[in-house]
């Protein structure tokens, strides 16, 4: 088989993308629906149900609301900054998502990977990267819109996105020592097998303690609750995005939610292994279904913690980021470091 | 926007359905403005909660930041000096919004008829839906937000109102 | 390689035009009604008082500067993870060498109250 054309390349490059960014907005819109019916349902509620079947129009009458809301810019306000930020919060959150791998990468059309829109070396550290260009979109936002709500939620928010990413980019690390490569289909394809015949040969039984505090981190990563404090409501009003409405206050929304998907595809990728599932090997398709599974249930985790527990006190997260997480993910690297030289075929691979 | 349709029928059939559309959305994503005023806003939080539900409309979302929000729900009696801060907050909505006088005493001034309170917030803001009761229980608000979805389904967003008249004289 | 990174861009660029569709669809397609008192900073309804560009706490230009050592000791820990297997125990030496001047500077920002929230 010669070199297949490029434009047939491109355009499955394109169709992919196109594909991927739809479905991530769809994502997102049934994610704030799922959220509220499941809020509901905890406090002894019906949620949306008054649209559709199940209320299951309820993100398209919101979208439709924001959508013909007024454009309101806050005097003194820096424009270029206040138009940039929602933007950016918004793209860093689609690109992030540009590495994870939701099917095996067997699966192409004319030499492309169909799962994954890209499958660059620096695999995981170009998700870190990108999501912290994100917090720019945090920090702008706040600065920009000229109000003191704004700048004390963006100071706030970064101070704790800056926090919790120490201890995320630390916890990682034990899945790279595991896996020796940094590309995520490659971490995931290690993760085939079992142990002892029956349990799945996932990383989070290898790395319990590195998968504890990617999820703290990620909770923490995203703004959920109970590390929402950015946008406390007693304190703050709404935190950075105070002076934000309509649509560009939409774009802050989806930044959100497809950070909680990013984060739960991160975490999924790299410990409940990925794709993976019965008859994956057989049926390739069904990778995408098992991936979109394991996403839904950390959704679901994500929604019912924030039922759960109440906000914690800033100077509490503060402590938890720095004196918990950080010292506990340099023991867990310490701790996994050794394990990988004694026991080094307990990853899998190479 | 004033969109003139020239009594063209294709046309205003088009921006009908259209104005439908947008009336649906805003009619059934009506975000509150959280805040209340006085003992009314017990029964308000008691509408939001378990039993009554004001999620069941998708209007749950109650926002902290009045750019945020599209409905206030004047719950309480509003004295003189609340009153210039509660215009405040109005003027700062984004359009459209909308307003709901909850109970007596922001609906008329109430049982406080004396010089301390405003005898009606009207005086101050349009109030489109007025809900009576002292305090008015969850489901007179409930019914009072269903006036106001009402309300917003007859609204003609795309139209202004002088090209309105034009369509009625034809 | 290259080509990863190009459909990486061809994915940006479309998430910018979604993006750009969403910021710029109310000034499209909302009304627009300004006034002084709507564009003023909100402020609990009360007309805002001095700039809204205030002077902010210390505090947080420690944690960010704490921040910048740790995240750049992240950046060199990766590399190490990746080729960690070829390396064997000499690795596992350097880097804990590594790890403990970072932790000693880690315990000493503690000490000083680095970390003290009150």
């Amino acid at each position: 088989m010669g070199s297949p054309p490029i434009l047939a390349v491109l355009a499955v490059i394109v169709a992919k993308a196109l594909v991927v960014i739809v479905v991530l907005l769809t994502a997102f819109a049934y994610m704030t629906w799922l959220e509220r019916r499941l809020i509901s349902r905890f406090q002894v509620r019906i949620g949306p149900n008054r649209v559709g079947p199940f209320g299951l129009m309820q993100p398209l009458a919101d979208g439709i609301k924001l959508f013909f809301k007024e454009d309101f810019v806050p005097a003194g306000a820096d424009k270029v900054l206040y138009y940039l930020a929602p933007g950016l919060a918004m793209v860093t959150a689609f690109t992030a998502f540009a590495v994870i791998p939701f099917g095996p990468p067997d699966v192409q059309l004319f030499g492309v990977p169909l799962f994954q829109i890209s499958n660059p070396n620096a695999g995981i550290l170009f998700v870190l990267a990108v999501t912290s260009i994100g917090i720019y979109g945090i920090i702008l936002g706040g600065w920009s819109s000229n109000s003191k709500y704004s700048l004390l939620g963006a100071l706030r928010s970064s101070a704790q996105l800056i926090s919790y990413e120490l201890g995320v980019g630390l916890a990682i690390v034990g899945v790279v020592l595991l896996a020796g490569t940094l590309q995520l289909p490659e971490i995931v394809k290690e993760q085939s097998g079992f142990f002892f015949g029956f349990l799945p040969r996932w990383n989070i039984f290898v790395q319990p303690l590195g998968f504890l505090l990617l999820l703290i981190g990620a909770t923490a990563e995203t703004n959920r609750p109970p590390f929402d404090l950015p946008e406390s409501e007693q304190e703050l009003v709404a935190g950075f995005h105070t002076e934000y409405g309509g649509m560009k206050f939409a774009a802050f929304f989806v930044a959100e939610y497809v950070n909680v998907i990013t984060a739960s595809g991160v975490a999924t990728t790299l410990f409940l292994g990925g794709w993976q599932g019965p008859f994956v090997d057989q049926f390739p398709i069904l990778g995408p279904l098992w991936f979109v599974v394991k996403i839904f249930a950390f959704a679901f985790f994500f929604i019912w913690i924030r039922a759960t527990l109440p906000r914690i006190r800033y100077d509490q997260l503060m402590d938890v980021g720095w004196k918990l997480l950080v010292p506990l993910a340099l023991l867990n690297l310490a701790i996994t470091s050794v394990i990988v030289l004694i026991w080094p075929s307990l990853g899998g691979g190479s | 926007m004033g969109m003139n349709t020239n009594g063209n029928p294709v046309l205003t059939t088009t921006v009908e359905a259209f104005e439908k559309l947008i009336n649906w959305g805003r009619a059934n994503a009506v975000w509150p403005f959280q805040f209340g005023l006085a003992c009314c806003a017990i029964e308000m939080m008691a509408t939001a909660s378990a039993r009554f539900d004001l999620a069941r409309f998708g209007a749950e979302m109650m926002r902290a930041s009045p750019r945020q929000s599209d409905l206030m729900i004047v719950a309480g009696r509003v004295s003189q000096k609340m009153g210039p801060v509660l215009r405040y907050l109005y003027d700062q909505m984004l359009e459209p919004k909308w307003v709901i006088a909850m109970g007596d005493c922001s609906s008329c001034g109430g049982v406080y008829n004396n010089y301390a309170v405003i005898q009606g917030v009207d005086k101050i803001v349009p109030v489109d839906v007025y809900v009576a009761g002292c305090p008015p229980s969850p489901d007179n608000l409930l019914y009072g937000f269903m006036k106001l979805q009402e309300k917003i389904a007859k609204d003609h967003p795309l139209r202004s109102q002088k090209v309105l008249k034009e369509l009625k004289t034809l | 390689m290259l080509s990863e990174y190009l459909s990486i861009l061809i994915y940006m660029i479309l998430a910018s035009g979604i993006t750009l569709v969403v910021i710029f669809a109310n000034k499209l397609l909302g009304p627009s009604r300004p006034s002084a008192r709507k564009s003023a900073a909100y402020e609990s309804g009360i007309k805002p008082t001095g700039t809204a560009r205030e002077r902010f706490h210390i505090r947080y230009h420690v944690i960010a500067m704490i921040f910048l050592v740790f995240d750049l000791e992240i950046a060199f820990i990766y590399p190490w993870a990746v080729i960690y297997k070829t390396l064997g125990w000499a690795g596992f030496i350097e880097m804990m060498i590594f790890l403990g001047i970072l932790i000693i500077g880690f315990l000493y920002a503690w000490k000083r109250g680095a970390f003290t929230w009150e």
